[in-house]
């Protein structure tokens, strides 16, 4: 079972107090640290587990900057055997189908059993570049997957629906999944596994190599273009509240109180 | 006549019991070498071999049974008994073989003089035996087991004694020689037997009971616990030779234990003196430093005859023993011989943290956050010196120098709510006394102690080296922490670093804050004048008192303070019990068990009827706030930092108090 994941390099914002950036459509992120998408930590782990259950490879594309080196780092580190790096010079300003295109460059000339990526990236949110992947490299897919089980040539996957629901369905191999968070536990990576990983070569590859011209990528190639970008308002029903953690703990207090909350 | 004693008298053929000893020899040598080879696993990395201190531990808590004793008086002359009586009886079978095979010379008086030590051994050997099988099984103390193997070996060795005394009472009584009532014993059991000839013949039975009983004892010594008296001394020698820190190996042995972990593993005795320190046992929760050494000791792999460990036993434990462990070292302090079970513990989480797939969740996210954001606390590096901003307090990293004592605030310190109390209430203090200090701003990073406890090494590394190079940088000299944690790994673990990893010396003086307010109070830099009235109580940071040792400077600077009355908790000092924060605990609270271990604290702490508990060290400061809200002694009972209390004896008020 040879399996290629798709990862993503993200800044981490679930705790971080973003600023949208002057030009007005992008985030500042120069306080932010990267890491790898939520969802690709997922698939990644996952393509490790399919690994151990039925042998085989797994190798690890991402686009991205020189620092992106640092997810596949991370994903040879759990297990992946094998890296690639598309420099992302050339692909800036690129749509889902951009992105799509730059990745289905590496993967038309491997062999692989299973591509997975994961179901979104944080960042971006689009949530179609693994499913443009699987039309531009014909395969069968599934999206948002919670389960996935191998039985000789066909694969079953359980889908997430809305209300907790789950759909069952089976696909030929090869075929192309996108998981869902909470398909299983992502192993701790730690330091040490890290430097273990430092010597293995990842392969770098460019817009050029992958024979893409800039009308199928980047600005020139993306049928979307980025505006504005702003942060919520406070809506009907939201109270910011104001003042020292005394005050804070007070307010709060009477207004569980006020609402009923506590006898 | 001569007094002296015939050798295989009656006894043939002789060259069977020379088999027998033979092949009892060849099994004990089996069993020994399987766990020899075992040994020879583990990491050992140029540890010395030799120390005052190890001959001090072998013959004081070995020969002597110090540690024993001082814990428990009756368990120690009961095993006292049965070790000197025991090591007699081989000193007196060795002294056999010598006068028979080199030179003679139990005879007259000095075969009379063996007799009676022979006689003596025996008894105490006797005493001793039937004491521990009372005190397991009649007293049963709660700390003892009653596992199968428990009963057979004093059982066993109680037939081994017997059978040696009825083979002596049929002897004399047969003899009847003059000199019999130096076995003042033997003699005993021979007024049993009539003089006849029958005795005669009954004389080889009894013979060769007491020496297959006694073969298969020595054969089966490797096999059972009772590998501890060989094993026992062995860890006393070892155990002050146990380094501190083995830097990370790329490579990686296969196996993460040290040496001195596997020759522990063999030495246990399960006494359970550590079940009863535990803080985690004793709050309930599935884990006890001894049911983890039996989960740790690995069966031989390179005989395949396994015969130790039973399968199955380390599952039942599962791989989530380890992650209770708060590394508070109460079960060190007990252990008769030394046993550190966290530091096996952090061996342990080693080898999980680095296969990474059975790490709790929780910790999986402290760690990511350490090395991401520098804290345990939170995914940002914003907040970190916004309490020293807010008060003015200098950083170094803008001065560019190191005027002054560097102030180590410590992550928890810095940013959760509770603990920055300390941090303010001391920069007070040290403001007051006209101190110059500083700290190193939004820069400081974590000392590692988080991940060296969780068992991530390779990041405690990396932080080691940005403090120590923060340090250099900006001219570091005296560095005063929030945290005993802190405190502990800049004392400890980082000389332990730059000596194996070959950097120089860290070239820094640490202190703990306590050290620094008892300095003040001493050279009456600080003053207190207003009599407080109150009656309070210190509880014992681990790291502070029973891992550095400082016990006493909290202690004083308390009763400098007029007015102030200090009450003892049931365990204070070295006996401390921990509030359940520490060994990265703080940040995994799917352990915690009803009640918690910082409730059973906090109860000990409100049954002082003190009105504060004062304690030295931000998690513990959280973790009893806690307990003292979840425990219904809000109104009772306040938790205090010493540095509140001090500036709340020196009228240093807090504008910024957010009391909750």
């Amino acid at each position: 079972m040879d399996i290629v994941v798709c990862v993503k390099q993200v800044p981490e914002v679930a705790e971080a107090e973003l600023e949208v950036a002057p030009d007005g459509s992008s985030i500042d992120t120069e306080d932010l640290v990267e890491d790898i998408n939520e969802w690709d930590n997922y698939a990644v782990e996952e393509a490790i587990r399919l690994k151990e259950a039925h042998g085989g490879s797994v190798t690890v594309v991402t686009l991205g900057d020189e620092e992106a080196e640092d997810v596949l780092r991370r994903a040879l580190a759990m297990g992946a055997d094998a890296a690639v790096l598309i420099d992302e010079e050339g692909f800036e300003g690129s749509d889902a189908f951009g992105i799509a295109g730059g990745l289905y460059g590496v993967l038309k000339d491997m062999s692989c059993d299973l591509v997975l990526t994961g179901a979104q990236a944080s960042d971006d949110g689009w949530g179609q570049v693994g499913l443009i992947l699987a039309e531009r490299l014909g395969l069968p897919f599934a999206s948002l997957a919670v389960d996935i089980r191998i039985d000789g040539d066909t694969v079953f996957v359980n889908r997430e629906l809305e209300s907790n629901t789950q759909e069952k369905v089976a696909l030929p191999l090869p075929a192309l999944i996108t998981i869902q968070t909470g398909i299983n536990d992502p192993r701790y990576v730690s330091i040490m596994g890290i430097r273990k990983v430092r010597k293995i070569e990842i392969r770098e590859t460019d817009r050029e190599e992958l024979g893409l011209s800039e009308k199928e990528v980047g600005f020139g190639g993306s049928g979307l273009a980025s505006r504005t970008l702003s942060l919520p308002s406070a809506g009907a029903g939201a109270e910011i509240l104001t003042g020292n953690l005394n005050e804070i703990c007070e307010k709060t207090a009477q207004i569980i109180r006020e609402r009923g909350g506590v006898a | 006549m001569i007094p002296s004693r015939p050798l295989f008298w009656h006894i043939e053929p002789v060259w069977l019991f020379y088999v027998m000893a033979a092949t009892a020899s060849a099994v004990f040598a089996y069993g020994t070498l399987r766990r020899l080879f075992v040994w020879a696993g583990g990491v050992r990395n140029g540890t010395p071999f030799f120390s005052r201190e190890s001959m001090k531990r072998v013959f004081l808590d070995g020969i002597l049974g110090r540690r024993m004793l001082k814990e428990d008086v009756a368990a120690g002359m009961m095993h006292l008994l049965i070790f000197w009586g025991f090591l007699g009886l081989f000193a007196g079978t060795l002294l056999l073989g010598i006068h028979d095979y080199l030179f003679r010379f139990l005879d007259g008086t000095v075969y009379l003089v063996y007799s009676i030590f022979l006689e003596t051994a025996g008894m105490m050997l006797l005493t001793g035996l039937f004491w521990a099988l009372v005190r397991r099984y009649v007293q049963r103390v709660p700390r003892l087991e009653r596992r199968a193997d428990d009963l057979i070996v004093p059982v066993w060795l109680v037939l081994v004694v017997l059978s040696g005394f009825l083979t002596e009472g049929v002897r004399l009584a047969i003899q009847q020689p003059s000199w019999e009532g130096w076995s003042f014993a033997g003699l005993r059991v021979a007024a049993l037997f009539p003089s006849s000839g029958s005795l005669v013949s009954f004389y080889p039975v009894s013979w060769w009971l007491h020496a297959i009983l006694s073969l298969a004892f020595i054969a089966s010594i490797p096999y059972f616990k009772l590998f501890h008296i060989l094993t026992a001394p062995v860890h006393l020698y070892v155990s002050p030779c146990r380094p501190v820190f083995i830097p990370a190996d790329e490579k990686g042995p296969e196996h993460h234990y040290l040496f001195h972990d596997f020759i522990a593993f063999d030495a246990c005795t399960r006494c359970g003196r550590c079940v009863e320190a535990c803080p985690a046992t004793g709050a309930g929760e599935p884990f006890s430093p001894r049911d983890f050494l039996r989960w740790a000791r690995p069966s031989p792999s390179v005989f395949p005859l396994a015969l130790s460990v039973p399968e199955g036993e380390r599952d039942s434990c599962g791989d989530s023993l380890m992650w209770h462990c708060t590394t508070c070292g109460a079960c060190l302090e007990v252990c008769p011989i030394y046993i550190s079970t966290p530091d096996a513990v952090r061996r342990a989480r080693a080898a999980a943290v680095e296969d990474g797939t059975q790490v709790p969740t929780l910790l999986v996210d402290t760690l990511e956050k350490l090395y991401k954001y520098n804290n345990p606390w939170e995914a940002s590096k914003k907040n970190r010196n916004r309490w020293a901003r807010e008060m003015g307090v200098t950083d170094f990293t803008k001065t560019k120098k190191a005027d002054g004592i560097c102030y180590f605030v410590g992550c928890t310190t810095s940013i959760e709510t509770r603990a920055q109390g300390l941090a303010r209430a001391f920069s007070r203090i040290l403001g007051h006394a006209g101190i110059p200090f500083g700290t190193l701003g939004k820069k400081e990073p974590c000392c590692g102690d988080i991940a060296f406890r969780a068992g991530e090494d390779g990041l405690f590394e990396e932080q080691a080296e940005a403090c120590l190079d923060l340090f250099s940088r900006y001219g570091v000299e005296e560095v005063v922490t929030s945290s005993p944690h802190c405190f502990h790994t800049f004392r400890n673990e980082y000389p332990a670093f730059c000596r194996l990893s070959g950097r120089p010396p860290t070239g820094i003086s640490v202190f703990h804050y306590t050290q620094i307010l008892e300095r003040l109070v001493k050279t009456g830099a600080i003053r207190f004048k207003k009599p407080l009235g109150l009656t309070v109580t210190y509880h014992d940071p681990c790291y502070l008192g029973r891992h550095n040792g400082v016990f006493d400077a909290p202690r004083e600077v308390i009763r400098s303070i007029p007015g102030v009355s200090l009450v003892e908790m049931l365990h204070h000092r070295e006996k401390s019990l921990c509030c359940g924060g520490g060994g990265g605990r703080m940040w995994q609270e799917e352990f915690d068990s009803d009640p918690k271990m910082s409730e059973v604290r906090i109860r000990e702490a409100a049954a002082t009827s003190a009105q504060v508990v004062i304690t030295a060290c931000p998690l513990c400061l959280i973790m009893l706030e806690d307990a003292r809200k979840t425990s219904g002694l809000e109104d009772s009972l306040r938790v205090m930092d010493l540095n509140e209390f001090v500036a709340m004896a020196l009228d240093l008020a807090d504008e910024n108090k957010e009391e909750i």
